[in-house]
Order: C-alpha cells, then structure tokens, then sequence
C-alpha cells in the first residue's frame, strides 16, 4: 500500500508540474496578441548618444589664381579644425580643405550652380571677404603683409567658420552650460510661427470676397512673377503645391469687428473664423499654410477701423507686421496670413498685379517664418535679413540641409523611442510586423545616411540633397512604424477578459489537481499518524 | 384675385434691354452682355421695374442667350470699351467678370396633387493642363466655382468621371410617369457612386477607387467608405462608352505608360438613410453658399421631408483635342416629388391635429352627421406659393452667374403661374410669361405663386419604357430565389441592359436561370442577346450578371434563379444583424426605342443569424466537460485503490456512530471506568 502510495504521490506531482511549467505557459502562448521583436537595447544605445557615430565632413576648395600656395589647404585645415575643437560642439563635424580640383568641380557642375563650396583667393590691397549672392564661392580678398605674416590661413578658417558656415557654427557650437542647442526655429525667436519640417508644403491662397460680386485678380501672373523665383531658389528644402480660388459670402466674421468700440489686433484674433475656410480645402501634404486675403461686405466697411491704418511698428509685443495703407496683415500663428482690406469689392471688379505684387512679397516674408528660415520677430520685416546680413541665399539653403538632417534624425530616434517606451509600457499591445519593417528600414536608412555624411569624398550638393531625401525617408518611415493603427485598436482587450472566458477550463483543472495533491499528501499524514497510534496501542 | 399681371416676361425683358441699351454709350455688340452694375442707382429706379438690376445678365429671351455667348468671347475688347476707373489704386472697376456656373429651377406638377421639384447647379473649373506636377515651381490651381476639393481627388485617384447619387423614397412611375433626367440622375435607394478611373491594371484601379470613396465618405458625411471589394463590380455594358460612346471623349492621362486604360467601377450602399448631412456638403460646394438665389431654398428639412427625393453629383473630364487642354465639368442636381396639400399642411399647422368639425368636407353621396363622415377625396383646387412649402422667399439672385437663374414651370394652360417680386417699402409686383418661365436678375425677393382650378390637368406624362419588378422568393434559411419580372408597356421592342450585382453570400446557380412570358414561344435563347456573368467568391467579390435583352412588345418576362444562403463568420453580421441584409437595386438600361434608365426596389435578405453569445457558451460548456474528463481522470490515477474489506472497514471507521464509540471510550477512559 505503501508503495501505491508513493507512486501517487508522484503522479500528483507530475501533474502539478505539468500544470505549472507546460500548460499555463502554452495557453498563455496561445491566446496571447503577436508582438514583434524590437531591437530595444540598439535604439536605446542610439537614444542615450544620437549622434555618436556621426562626423560630418564638409568638403571645401581653396582655389588661388594669382599665387600658388602649395600647402595653404593644409595650414587652413590645421586653423579650423583647431577652431572648431577647441569648442564643445553638439554634432562631430569639421571641415575638410582641399586644394582645387578643376575636374572634380567642373564635371559635377549641376544646374547654374556651384557643386562644392569653393574659397576663391584674390590679391587685393586690403583684407576682406565677400559671398556673393548668386552662388557658394567664398572670395577671400588678402595682400602680401598677410602672406607674409603667415596670417592668411588662420584668416580663411576664421571667414570659413563663423561665416561661410555660420549657421552651422551657431546650431551646432554649444553654449557654456548648454547640453542641447536650441531648436534652430527657437534660436531665431520664431518658434510660436513656425510650422513643423516636411518637405512637401501646400501653400493656399484665397481672395474672399464678403458680398457675392462676380470680382477677379490676376494671381497667375502675379504668381508667376514673384512666386516661381521663390519656389525655385528654396526647391531643394521645400516643395510646394499652390492653389488659390475666389471664396464669396464669406468675410471670415470680421463684419463683428464694426460692433466692437475702438477694436484692436487681439479683438481680431478672438473674431476670426477660419472653420468654413478650412472645410473647404483639400490637399494631401501634411502642412498648409495659408494666404487669405479678405474684402469685407459692403455693408460693413472696414474704412473706419483704426488697427488697419495705425502703423503697429512700435507695439513691440504684437505679432502684427507693418500695415500697408490699403490693407493691414494679421499673421496667424501655425495658419497663415491674413490680409485684412478695407474697403469692399465693387461688383466687376479686377484686382491688378499692382495691388497684389506687394502682398505676395509680404507673404513670402512671412512664409519664411513660418518655414522657420527667418526670424519674424517683433522688429519688423527689416530684422528678417539682419541673420543672414553677409550670406548669400545659396549659402543659407546649402547649410540648412544639413541642419534638416540632423534634425530628421534627432526627430527619428525620439519617435523610434518613444515607440520602444509604448511597447514597454502596454504589455498587451500588439506589435504588427509592419512595425518591426517600418523600424528596420529606418535603422537601415539611417546608417547609410551616416556612412554618406561621414564620408569626407562626398560633399557636393547632390550628395546633401540625397542625404536631405534619406532622412525624410526615414523620419516618414519612423513615424509610420509610431502611428501604426493596429497598435492602439488592439489595445483595448483587457486582459481580465481572457480569463474570465478561461476560467470554466482553468478553474475545475486548478480546483482538481491542487486538491487531489492535498488529499495525497494528508492520506500519508493520516498513514503516519495511524502507524504511529497503532505503535503507542 | 388680388393683383395683375403687368407685362408679359417677353416684353418686359426686352424693356429692360432697351432702357439697358439706351444707358450705356457702348457699342452694340456687347450691349447685350453688358453689365448693369454700372447704372447709377437713380438710373436704375427709374429704369426698372425689377428693382436695381445687377445679376447676370439682361438678355430679351432665353432663346438669345446663346447668340449672346458667341458675342462675349473677349474680356479684353470689353475692357477697352468701358470706361475703367480705380477707386482703389490695382483694383480697377467695371472689368466684366463670369464664372462658369449656372443654376435652374424647374417645376412640375404631377398627378393627385404631387409637385416634382429640380435643382439644377452647372459648373467648370478652370482650364488646366493634365500632367503637370503640382510641385513644380510654375504649377498653380486656380479655383473659382468649381469646389476646390474635387480637382486634388480627381487627380489623387486618377478620376475621369464620377457619379454619386443618394436617392430615397417611392417614384410612381405608373402614375408620374418617366424619371426625371430620364432616369440618368438617380440612384437606386440608398447611395450609389461610379466611377471612370485610369489605372494600369484592376487592382490599382481599385486602389484608387477605395480612395475615392473613402475620401468622398468623408466629404459627404456618409457611409461610402464601407465600399470594398465585396461590393465593388466593374460593369461591362451599363455605365460608360458601351452606348454613349464616351469612352473615345474621355482622354487618357497618362499616355506615357503601356497598359493604362479606363476602368468602370460601381459600388452601391442599398437603403443607405440619406439626411441633411448629405446635403450641407453639396450646398458648401455651391458658389452662393445658399445664401442667395435658388440654392436657398436647399433646405435639408424640405428636401427630405418629400415623398421621393434625390441628390445627384457628376464631375466630368473634357479635353480640348487639339492643344490639350482640359476642364472638369461639376453638375449638381436636387429633385423632390412633395405631395403639396401635407406639405402646406404642415405650414400651417407644424403640430398635427385634426381637422375641425366645421372644415371636415364630406362626400355628400353618403350619410354624413356630427358623429359620421366620408371624407372627399382632395380637392383639385389649389393655390399655394413657392414660399409656403419651402417657408421661405427666393433671396436676389446670384449676380456672378453665366446666364440669370430661371426659375420653370412645366404645366398646361390651366394653370396661372406669377412671378412676385417683393419691393421694400413698396407695393409687390406681379409677372407672368407665356412659356412659365422667369430670370431672376435682381437681389430682390421672389415668390413664385401657383393657382390652379384643376390640378389633375398636368402635363402629359412620359411614358416608361418598361416596368420591372424584382422579389425574392422561396423560404427558410437555406436557400431562395430571385425573380424578376419586366413588362414592355408599349408596342415597340424595347432592348436592355440589365446589371445586377449580387454579394457573395447568395451562392447564385446560374444554371436555375428559367426564363418565363405570357407569349410561349419566348425563351431564354430568343431574348437573350449577350450575357455577361462573373461569379462571386466569398469576400472578395460580388457576383455581377449582366444581360442584353430584347423584350418584345406588350410583352411579361419573368426570369427568376436560385440561390444558397451562406453562414457568415462570427464577425461578420452588423451590429443589427436580425434586420436583414439589403440587396442593391439591379439596374435596367433600355437602349432604344430611347435611351432610359431605371432602378428596382432594393431587397432585404435574411440569413440565419446565430446567437452571437454562441462562441462564449461553447468555450465555457468545451472547458466544463475537459474539467470533468480531467477531474475522473486524475481522481483515478491518484486516489487510493482498496479491496472491498477495507472500503467497509474504512466507511465503519468513518461513520458518526464508530466516531461517538470512540469518543465515549476515550472519555471512560480518562475518567477511569474502564482501562
């Protein structure tokens, strides 16, 4: 009896133990949501140190036409990179000095522009520099005293560095007691404007018109004439879609302002209704911003109102810019400018290339802010150019490419770690497959962007417009893996429910085994303390 | 009656264009195009008896309008001619502008006192080149009437041409005869939307479509984005260039590529409820907002509030073939029928109660007291104002219009139809036309006022061509048929195309298909001309028949098949899933004696429908009878085995009476009875 009793003591066992070990795991296995593998401790490691592995060289070549200066690249090299280390610097990039290669630079030649950014030296009786608007030469003026006194290459590296490359210089130079710099829309004070990056951009321009006159405007050729250049120079940042149309009925509301005593810029802002505007657009890029340029109704002239003839240059604290005479510009944070006229439209009437030229050149001033290239600060139209007072627009262009791509990779490690953090987070949330692809794509994508950005060889314009292309491509991929629908629809199965439909199975074989151990078990006890009475019998 | 009618429209235009003419020192030519804006306003009080005149155009007759187009091919040379001034420095006055838009108004009586009421908004978009990059830097779109969200989603998808149509309700086609449109602008019940799309295979074709309907869903607050491939066939004969010929005017894009062709697909949401919601979007892609002109009178409490009613919307694509440009065209149509007497019921009395004792009418033929009445059947007297059933006036009209808003009544001689114009301060004034047809041309109010004797005396009805009629047959959960049943009225063959789209879960044998008339010699072989058919496979594609039929005169067809009803999965039933499943409409082309379309009913199908707490139950009662096989099971393997002896010896031992034994022993011993 003894014997049995062993052996079903260890057949309970056995059960429990295949209970515990084989068949709670397997049904937790079975029923449980698909959750792809994500390389979590690689995008941390990327997280903790965004942009350890990269060094970016930008090539430059000094080319001299009156002296030949063998070893001048080498002396320049010496001084930026002795500039350039000195500081801490936020990304690892330096400047790497060629001597001037009229095949490399000439076979590459693209589109009426320079390729490489060249430092072209002129003897002169003076010292100085200038870049010239049209193109990326940096022209170096020096004299003899200066060869002689062996300053001209600290010279070129000092223009190189703090000129010629000054955004890079200001973004990426850390401040004393700076660990990060500043977004560079922030660093020019216009970050409430600012739209996020992307590189497709609709633009929408809207004449409204507050009676229903049949009116008309010459925005095509208004639009060819200052716009096209716009749209041409900045196509290596920004593509945009353009479209206008005439909107009648609709005065955006400001007819409430005549009901206001003595209005002012803040009354607009409360009074303004885009919704009917909004409802109305379509585009598929993922930002618009808008140009709505108003004519109230008849009825409610907007002649009388102070805001639109004060001139608000002095109200320091005011988002408004300057006031033209026949119309005054609102501008809109994150949506647009608004072109408030004053007096209505008559019926039939055309609005000239005259009237709308000025408006246009407004807008794409105001535009630049909301790209975050310019500062649209307080001070007024003037202050936009004061950033880049010495630069050529080439030169501004060129540079924020690059700020672009670190930017999109700094954005796309965030996304790709606040991804892993999400997954951490909610354990019962599933990870598709997509996600996983989405997410080594990306990963893909970006190292071979940094072999590209690290590679001294390759610096020309095409090679950063390839780089800018990539990590858009990457930041996209990224944000596709985050904004995976089923990751969040899945979300919401709790996990209580699962054993609750399980319970009919699980609790009886619980119930069963734990009690036919206990019964065991107690059997032996009863055995023992039976064995034990019978002795003391 | 309390006014008259002062001119006739004919003459009254043409004083208008007179004193239009005698106005403006410009040469003739453009005289009949030129704007009245520029009256001054005494000019214009004393010119005009339809008050300050800016709208549109003066012409002396609808008829003249097209002369009149073909004079005002040249905003330049008008340019020259008028005398611009600039009040604003860059915007210079009196510069003609027109945009591309027109809208309509037409009435109809119909018999027992029905009204059909149409809508009808024309417009263009600019002209464009296909082809051009959006992103290149000399790209722009301009918008002027044409809604600025169709041209990206055309593009977006490729579209050529789509169709969308909400239609609800019962048209009578025995009694009112013909649909309106001859039955090309509305839907079967519930929303319908086909398309023309370019694409390089099926599949991306699809793609696009989903697009488009997922996109149109959004624009039109309705349910089209739960189109998918299960509902979406891709017609062979009904829509498109098989009898129109349309596909040779429908350019290709895309010529570059190889294999790019267009492709026609049609997706229908049977009873799909359509309401106001439908309705706003469509009123927002009017220019005038419905703020002025007919649109104001798109009122979605008046729309739906009709006994049938139907919301159509077809985008265009037209190319110039020798310099390539392109234009898409937009018409919008809103038709109503109303029953006028409940519709001015509910004007006067919006709580219903009911009539009075001393406005009960009747019938005279039959004993009547205060406790007992027949009713009369309604009276064929009827005077009623555009203004009662929609509760409004017609605000001005749309002064940036093509040609003058015109409003149409399509009726007999019995009939007096008056245009009202409502003066400020001033007394109404009255007008009347021949034809009934009046142009709006000031921002005045109007009333259109209709009085008849007689209302049954409408205009003659068009005849249908063909009757149809479509059931389900059979019973229980299995299987059923589907008959169909066309009758050919008249006394000429009539051809058609008939298209009927069927979902995969009615398991179709085409080979049940029986063909049945009153005439014996007909068979399925003698009417049947073509016969298009691609089966359904379970969820993924509907099954999609197409027949091209002659039905001979004063002629019944019945043709009729079975089919099996599937089990769907679990997931599959809505969320009201006893109700039924509704069947599109099929649809009937008839290709002569004249062109023709017309929609069945559409068709509630019952499936079985499980009892959706089923998969719990069947976990808990398969884990319940586990348990009990585990539990029997274990029990044996691990409970001790004992002969019968022991068994008895174990039950002594644990009976109450051997425990009360042992106790008592136990007790006598300790008090030392017993040792």
């Amino acid at each position: 009896m003894a014997t049995t009793l062993r052996l079903r003591k260890s057949v309970a066992v056995v059960f429990l133990a295949l209970y515990i070990f084989i068949g709670i795991p397997l049904w937790y296995k079975l029923t449980n949501i698909y959750r792809a593998t994500l390389p979590v401790e690689y995008i941390q490691t990327l997280h903790d140190a965004k942009f350890k592995e990269i060094h970016l060289t930008i090539p430059v070549f000094i080319k001299s036409d009156t002296y030949r200066f063998p070893d001048i690249h080498d002396a320049v090299q010496v001084q930026v990179n002795y500039l350039l280390r000195s500081k801490r610097q936020y990304v690892d990039w330096s400047l790497e000095i060629f001597p001037y290669n009229e095949t490399l630079i000439s076979t590459e030649y693209d589109s009426n522009r320079d390729n490489y950014h060249v430092v072209d030296l002129v003897l002169d009786e003076f010292i100085g520099y200038s870049l010239p608007y049209d193109s990326m030469v940096t022209t170096i003026y020096f004299n003899d005293e200066s060869v002689a006194s062996n300053d001209l290459p600290f010279f070129i590296a000092q223009i190189l560095v703090e000129h010629t490359f000054q955004i890079e210089y200001n973004q990426w130079i850390l401040k004393p007691g700076q660990t990060e710099p500043n977004q560079y829309n922030s660093v020019l004070d216009s970050e409430q404007f600012a739209i996020n990056y992307t590189p497709n951009i609709h633009l929408s321009i809207s004449l409204l018109n507050g009676n229903g006159n049949p009116v008309s405007w010459e925005i095509d050729k208004s639009l060819t004439k200052i716009f096209t250049p716009f749209r041409e120079l900045i196509s290596p940042l920004y593509n945009f879609t353009v479209d206008t149309q005439i909107d009648h009925f609709n005065d955006l509301n400001l007819n409430k302002l005549n009901q206001i005593n003595n209005p002012t810029w803040h009354d607009l802002s409360h009074i303004i209704d885009l919704s009917e505007l909004s409802s109305n657009n379509y585009f598929v890029e993922q930002n618009a911003i808008n140009l709505v340029i108003v004519f109230p109704n008849k009825n409610n002239d907007l002649n009388g109102l102070k805001i639109l003839h004060e001139s608000n240059n002095n109200d320091s604290n005011s988002t408004i810019t300057a006031a033209p005479v026949e119309w005054g510009s609102f501008v809109v944070p994150r949506w647009g400018i608004l072109i408030v006229n004053k007096s209505s439209l008559e019926a039939n009437s055309l609005i000239t290339e005259e009237y709308l030229n000025p408006i246009l050149l407004k807008f794409i001033k105001d535009l630049l802010s909301f790209l975050g290239i310019a500062n649209n600060s307080n001070k007024g139209i003037n202050a936009d150019d004061k950033d880049f007072e010495y630069t050529s627009p080439y030169l501004v262009i060129d540079s924020l490419k690059r700020i672009r791509i670190i930017e999109n990779l700094n954005k796309s490690i965030d996304t790709l770690w606040s991804l892993v953090k999400l997954t951490k987070q909610f354990e019962q949330m599933t990870v598709p497959k997509e996600v996983l692809q989405d997410l080594t794509d990306a990963l893909d994508t970006r190292l071979e962007l940094i072999d590209l950005l690290n590679n001294p060889s390759k610096g020309s314009d095409k090679d950063w417009n390839k780089g800018l292309i990539m990590s858009n491509q990457i930041v996209k991929n990224c944000e596709r893996a985050f904004f995976h629908g089923e990751m969040l629809q899945q979300n919401f199965f709790p996990q209580e429910h699962k054993l609750a439909v399980y319970l009919p199975l699980l609790g009886p074989l619980t119930v069963v085994i734990l009690s036919g151990l206990k019964a065991v078990f107690k059997e032996q006890h009863d055995n023992d303390e039976n064995s034990k009475k019978e002795k003391d019998n | 009656m309390i006014y008259s009618k002062v001119f006739t429209g004919l003459t009254l235009s043409i004083l208008v264009f007179q004193k239009v003419h005698s106005l403006e020192s410009l040469d003739t030519e453009i005289n009949s195009y030129e704007y009245v804006t520029t009256q001054t306003e005494e000019d214009v009080t004393n010119s005009s008896i339809f008050g300050a005149l800016n709208c549109a155009t003066t012409t002396d007759s609808l008829s003249s309008t097209k002369a009149a187009e073909q004079k005002y091919v040249d905003f330049e040379e008008v340019l020259h001619k008028t005398d611009n001034h600039e009040n604003i420095p860059g915007i210079l006055t009196n510069y003609p502008v027109t945009y591309p838009y027109t809208e309509k108004m037409n009435l109809r009586p119909l018999p027992n006192n029905h009204l059909l009421i149409s809508f009808i908004f024309d417009m263009s978009s600019e002209p464009f080149y296909p082809n051009k990059n959006a992103l290149d830097s000399g790209q722009y779109s301009h918008y002027t009437v044409f809604p600025k969200i169709i041209k990206p989603l055309l593009e977006l998808t490729s579209t050529r041409q789509f169709q969308l149509r909400f239609t609800r309700g019962y048209w009578d086609s025995e009694t009112w005869g013909a649909l309106p449109y001859n039955g090309f602008k509305s839907g079967g019940s519930g929303v319908e939307l086909w398309a023309t799309i370019e694409a390089t295979s099926k599949e991306t074709a699809y793609e696009k479509w989903k697009t488009l309907a997922n996109y149109l869903s959004g624009h039109f607050c309705a349910s089209i984005n739960f189109i998918d491939n299960s509902k979406t066939s891709f017609p062979q004969y009904t829509f498109g260039s098989f009898f129109n010929g349309k596909e040779e005017r429908i350019p290709l894009f895309d010529q570059k590529r190889e294999n790019t062709d267009l492709y026609v697909l049609h997706a229908s949401l049977a009873n799909e409820p359509v309401c106001t919601e439908n309705l706003t979007p469509l009123i927002k892609f009017l220019p005038a907002r419905g703020k002025t002109g007919i649109s104001s009178y798109l009122d979605g409490h008046k729309v739906f509030d009709s006994i049938w009613h139907s919301v159509s919307i077809d985008v265009d694509t037209f190319c110039e073939r020798e310099d390539g440009q392109c234009q898409y065209k937009m018409e919008a149509n809103v038709d109503m029928v109303i029953h006028v007497p409940n519709t001015l019921e509910r004007f006067e009395n919006p709580i219903p109660k009911p009539v009075a004792g001393d406005k009960l009418k009747c019938d005279l033929s039959k004993p009547y007291d205060i406790y007992e009445c027949f009713p009369l059947s309604e009276s064929t007297d009827t005077n009623f104002s555009l203004s009662q059933l929609f509760n409004k006036t017609i605000k001005g009209c749309n002064n940036f219009i093509k040609e003058p808003t015109t409003i149409c009544v399509q009726t007999t001689n019995e009939w007096d139809i008056t245009l009202k114009v409502i003066e400020d301060g001033q007394k109404d004034s009255f007008f009347g036309t021949p034809d009934n047809c009046f142009e709006l041309v000031s921002s005045k109010e109007y009333d259109l006022i209709i009085d008849t004797h007689n209302s049954q005396n409408v205009t003659l009805i068009d005849e249908v061509p063909i009757y149809v009629s479509r059931s389900l047959t059979g019973y229980g959960q299995d299987h059923g048929g589907l008959r169909t049943l066309l009758r050919n009225p008249s006394e000429t063959p009539v051809k058609i195309i008939f298209y009927e789209s069927l979902p995969w879960f009615m398991r179709l044998y085409l080979s049940t298909l029986t063909v049945e008339s009153t005439d014996p010699s007909i068979n399925r072989d003698t009417i049947m001309e073509s016969m298009y058919y691609s089966p359904a496979k379970d969820r993924e594609k509907p099954a999609h028949i197409e027949f091209l039929l002659e039905i001979p005169p004063l002629t019944t067809v019945t043709f009729s098949y079975q089919f099996d009803k599937t089990l769907l999965q679990f997931a599959e039933y809505p969320p009201d899933a006893n109700h039924g499943f509704e069947i599109e409409a099929a649809i009937i082309t008839i290709v002569s004696p004249k062109l023709y379309q017309l929609r069945t009913s559409t068709l509630l199908l019952l499936l079985s429908t499980p009892d959706f707490s089923m998969p719990y139950n069947v976990i808990i009662i398969t884990s319940t009878v586990m348990g009990l096989i585990f539990g029997v099971m274990f029990n044996l393997l691990v409970k001790r085995v004992v002969t019968l002896e022991e068994a008895d010896k174990i039950l002594v031992e644990r009976s109450i009476k051997y425990k009360l034994l042992v106790l008592k022993q136990h007790v006598l011993r300790k008090i030392g009875l017993t040792s």
